[in-house]
């Protein structure tokens, strides 16, 4: 009798949720029609579920949210490097000095509260940053002490900037990549004490969304479009009354699979990125899912990063060594590198600049760099070699006929990116034997003093395309002869190895540009003045140098950079100077652009920017992804 | 006087130099690693923007000081004991300003429910069906043997990826994630979606526990079946069900209370893959997102919470030898 009675109990506690599964609609954490809900994957667990105040100093950052919230004045696109209006329609005028701005406002935008967006607003906004140091998020009140004097209303719709010394990208602070300074409601803001306690739940909003609901436990959030959607920027822009789907939740479900099983469910209509294997699961599982391509390459290729090796100028000696460089990159053979480790998908760069449309225009297309890449000569043992191979796009576009796979661009260059260093490791070879380098019988190379030449490589297994370029780097050095310890590394641990400089090669990712082709931004931080020894942290003066390199040519044109306005045809040219020199050093072996597998099924939505609706870049979890889920419309209308 | 001086005393000694031992490697293990709270936050903020280098250290100092972490380490061991004995864990770095009482506060029941659940059904289930099996070898018990030895070493991850797989995608039938409706509470709505959500999470550590459980009752059942007195009370003839339960069962208790007082010390540290798995928003989440945030006050307080629990239990579990076995009495 207590045997059974103890069976029925736990049989009882066992069934009662697994009865209750008919009781529960669907996997969603709210009851929204999905005609009307766009389900996308959220990047992170928010760790502050309630405050929505994306002013403030805090570590978190704000994705997805400042794409629905809230407005700057200007968007970055990385998929065609154009400049996107936001609250302000149009581009910012300097005087001749560049020391006074002036910003001319959309004269048609409202909060959702329905009062008027004007100048007072984007005063108030500057004002309030740069007096409150607590309001500091993105260093905005440093950068506004830093480089602004005073700001004065013109109009209604018109805002001069004074600035303290001439600065051709000051406007730079209002032009979102990432994000940019988010206008404040000077009738509402002006009521509240203390703007950095306040959480901005309910506040009125500038955007197309307001928060509606979300999960305690940071894993869901439900943004609701506001009542009046032609008043925001977006919708203007696009010319609609309405635009946007009327709900968005942004659910984070974890890893890869899980992603996978989401969208298979119908319970994800986009996820920022998989791996590659879950992306062909989603593929099988889930007919209505594309990612940027239809086909073979799949990825979205546009994401302004790429991938490179980097090397400790302050570890060992060789790595001072020009030739040594030279003589690793020409071990290298960037098709197996391309094909067989990283799957043909993304486009081979021998720059640290993605190969996007607009970059390959400025950096690798253009005449001037072209005849340069192509002439370029480097000393070996005496006498001169050409090291550039234009036939590598060509010879992955072979690779992937082979597949079966179609060329996925016009040519392939536009499919597979640039050319690269030929494969040669006979003259990587005379490089390092004209350095003292011996090789044994074995085919192992010795350094000039006697020992094994070898090194650490350090990647983060989390990055795939950083690992895998870290593998093939790995895999072709050992069999060039060079003792070659890869390590994969926990990425917190790899980050603080490059911090503080504890590494002797890693596989790292950059973008030496940004998406407009403006370097200086990125390149600053890396003066020599900020240079500070392996040991310490590499941004202890503030600057960028985590490979301790030192190069006052470099110096000299950041230093020219720094005055000339970013879109003054001069700003190119001194940064193809910066690239010629950088490349001529092989300061960086740069291998592939970065590509996303950011995906979306048409089961509920359609519209989402893919290679065949190129308008605007796909990565909606940038504050400019507004535009890619503006335009979303529900499938059969 | 003699059982508090000898017995109870030496006890709660052991157990406080365990507190403060413990809870000072915690506070100097996270400060000795490579990876700094606030070069991690930075590199967060800095990681799709450009700042002005001026601005960049403007930041780190700002972000010093908001942690507490700026002074020396002896400073910070001060301020933190300080704190600590307010019972304030202090800032979550990555989730600045929350407080680490607050998100353990959030964190802890949903942790508590399920483990708490899971370890006492698992202990029991496997302690009868364990003793069962020692005291009437046979067809069936040797195939619920058979089953439980066989699941015992898989690891419980490989568990829960196999219901994930099973009862999230073939047979769609539970939720990716903690999907929690309604107000946290006792409320039917959020009853329901909380029964509905950890299902899954609770029946993969019901099952990883209970073939634990099962073998040591087995083992222990099987080793008292051939004591001295077993044999002597079977061939005086005493009843199977007094047998069974006043002679092997209760005999074989005190090592099953020593392990149940410890696993439920243990349930404060979170049962960080099973609810990473399923997205389960317990301790063990929490845990895993600061040790990936570098969030020292995050990992701090769990893990101070986990050594409080531990050693309580167990002194708990040492003071209550007593009353369970007479032998300890004695001596």
């Amino acid at each position: 009798m207590l045997r059974k009675s103890i069976f029925v109990v736990i049989a009882l506690l066992l069934l009662v949720p697994a009865l209750n599964v008919t009781a529960q609609p669907s996997g969603l954490p709210v009851d929204v029609p999905r005609e009307e809900l766009f389900v996308m994957d959220q990047i992170f667990r928010h760790p502050v579920v309630d405050n929505f105040n994306g002013w403030v100093n805090v570590p978190q950052v704000q994705p997805h949210r400042h794409a629905m919230i809230f407005e700057t004045l200007w968007y970055l696109d990385q998929e065609t490097g154009d400049i996107m209006p936001g609250a302000s329609g149009e581009p910012p005028v300097y005087n001749d000095e560049y020391t006074q701005m002036t910003v001319t406002l959309v004269d048609s935008l409202k909060w959702s509260d329905g009062e008027d967006f004007n100048a007072d607003d984007l005063v108030y906004t500057v004002e309030t940053m740069k007096a409150n140091s607590g309001l500091n998020a993105s260093g905005w009140n440093s950068q506004l002490n830093q480089f602004l004097d005073t700001v004065e209303k013109v109009d209604d719709y018109t805002v001069t900037f004074n600035l303290l010394s001439p600065n051709p990208r000051f406007h730079k602070l209002f032009q979102a990549r990432w994000n940019g300074i988010y206008m404040m409601p000077e009738h509402a803001f002006s009521q509240i004490d203390d703007l950095v306690a306040y959480t901005y739940e309910d506040g009125p909003v500038l955007g197309l969304y307001s928060p509606e609901d979300m999960d305690p436990n940071g894993y869901w959030t439900l943004f609701k479009r506001r009542e009046d959607p032609g008043n925001s920027a977006v919708c203007q822009y696009l010319m609609r009354e309405e635009c946007g789907p009327p709900y968005i939740l942004t659910i984070l479900y974890g890893d890869s699979t899980k992603k996978a099983i989401a969208m298979s469910r119908g319970e994800l209509d986009a996820f920022f990125n998989v791996d590659f294997e879950a992306f062909n699961s989603v593929l099988e599982t889930t007919p209505t899912a594309q990612s940027w391509f239809p086909d073979f390459p799949w990825a979205y290729p546009n994401e302004t990063s790429s991938r490179f090796i980097r090397f400790n100028f302050d570890t060992q000696p060789w790595t001072n060594n020009k030739d040594v460089r030279w003589a690793l990159a020409l071990a290298l053979d960037i098709v197996t590198l391309q094909t067989e480790y990283i799957g043909g998908v993304a486009k081979v760069v021998y720059m640290a600049i993605p190969y996007t449309p607009k970059l390959s225009e400025l950096y690798y297309n253009d005449e001037r760099m072209q005849t340069w890449v192509e002439n370029l000569e480097i000393d070996v043992a005496g006498e001169p070699y050409k090291p550039y191979d234009a036939t590598v796009a060509d010879r992955i576009a072979e690779w992937a006929d082979e597949q079966g796979y179609a060329m996925p661009g016009p040519d392939a260059a536009a499919s597979y990116g640039s050319g690269w260093w030929k494969f040669d490791p006979d003259t990587a070879a005379t490089l390092l034997e004209h350095n003292g380098y011996t090789r044994d019988d074995n085919g192992d190379w010795w350094t000039p003093e006697g020992e094994r030449f070898g090194f650490t490589l350090q990647a983060t297994p989390d990055e795939p395309d950083s690992f895998r370029t870290a593998n093939a780097a790995a895999d072709m050095w050992s069999d060039f002869g060079i003792d070659v310890e890869l390590q994969g590394l926990e990425r917190s641990v790899w980050s603080a190895n490059f911090n503080i400089g504890q590494f002797e090669v890693d596989s790292p990712w950059t973008s030496l540009v940004l998406p407009d082709g403006d370097g200086w931004p990125n390149l600053r931080g890396r003066h020599s003045r900020y240079y500070v020894p392996a040991g310490e942290h590499y941004n202890s003066l503030g600057g960028g140098v985590p490979e301790r390199l030192q190069d006052p040519v470099l110096d000299e044109l950041i230093d020219a950079m720094e005055s000339v306005h970013p879109e003054d045809p001069q700003n190119v040219t001194l940064m193809q100077e910066f690239l010629q020199h950088w490349v001529e050093n092989m300061y960086y072996i740069s291998t592939v652009s970065f590509k996303k597998f950011v995906t979306w099924n048409e089961l509920y939505w359609t519209g989402f920017p893919s290679s065949e609706n190129p308008a605007y870049m796909p990565l909606y979890w940038f504050q400019g992804g507004r535009f890619s889920l503006a335009g979303l419309e529900p499938v059969g209308g | 006087m003699t059982l508090l001086q000898q017995f109870i005393l030496p006890r709660l000694l052991q157990w406080f130099i365990v507190l403060i031992v413990g809870i000072t490697l915690i506070f100097l293990i996270p400060r000795m690693s490579p990876v700094n709270p606030v070069q991690d936050a930075l590199g967060r903020i800095l990681q799709n923007q450009a700042l002005a280098p001026e601005d960049v250290v403007q930041m780190r100092d700002q972000l010093t000081a908001n942690y507490g972490l700026d002074g020396s380490l002896f400073d910070q061991y001060i301020r933190f004991w300080t704190n600590l004995l307010d019972g304030d864990l202090g800032p979550s770095y990555g989730a600045y300003p929350t407080r680490v009482n607050d998100m353990i506060g959030r964190a802890l029941p949903y942790t508590v429910a399920l483990l708490t659940f899971t370890t006492a059904l698992g202990w029991i289930i496997g302690i009868i069906v364990g003793t069962l099996a020692a005291y009437y070898p046979g067809r069936v018990t040797n195939f619920v043997s058979g089953v439980l030895v066989v699941i015992y070493p898989v690891p419980y991850f490989i568990i829960a990826f196999i219901f994930l797989m099973a009862l999230t995608y073939y047979i769609p039938y539970f939720p990716l994630i903690g999907v929690f409706r309604g107000e946290p509470g006792f409320n039917s709505e959020f009853i329901t979606s909380y029964l509905h959500s950890t299902f899954l999470p609770a029946v993969t550590l019901l099952v990883s526990g209970l073939s634990f459980r099962f073998i040591m009752a087995r083992a222990l059942g099987t080793a008292e079946l051939s004591s001295d007195h077993v044999q002597y009370a079977t061939m005086a003839g005493l009843p199977d069900r007094r047998l069974m339960y006043s002679y092997v069962a209760r005999n074989t208790m005190l090592p099953q209370i020593t392990d149940l007082g410890l696993s439920m010390g243990t349930i404060f540290s979170g049962a960080l893959i099973t609810e990473a798995v399923f997205s389960y928003p317990g301790l063990g989440t929490l845990l895993l997102q600061g040790i990936y945030q570098a969030d020292y006050n995050v990992v701090m307080g769990i893990t101070i919470l986990s050594i409080i629990a531990i050693a309580t239990a167990s002194l708990i579990v040492d003071l209550c030898y007593p009353l369970l076995d007479p032998r300890v009495r004695y001596r």
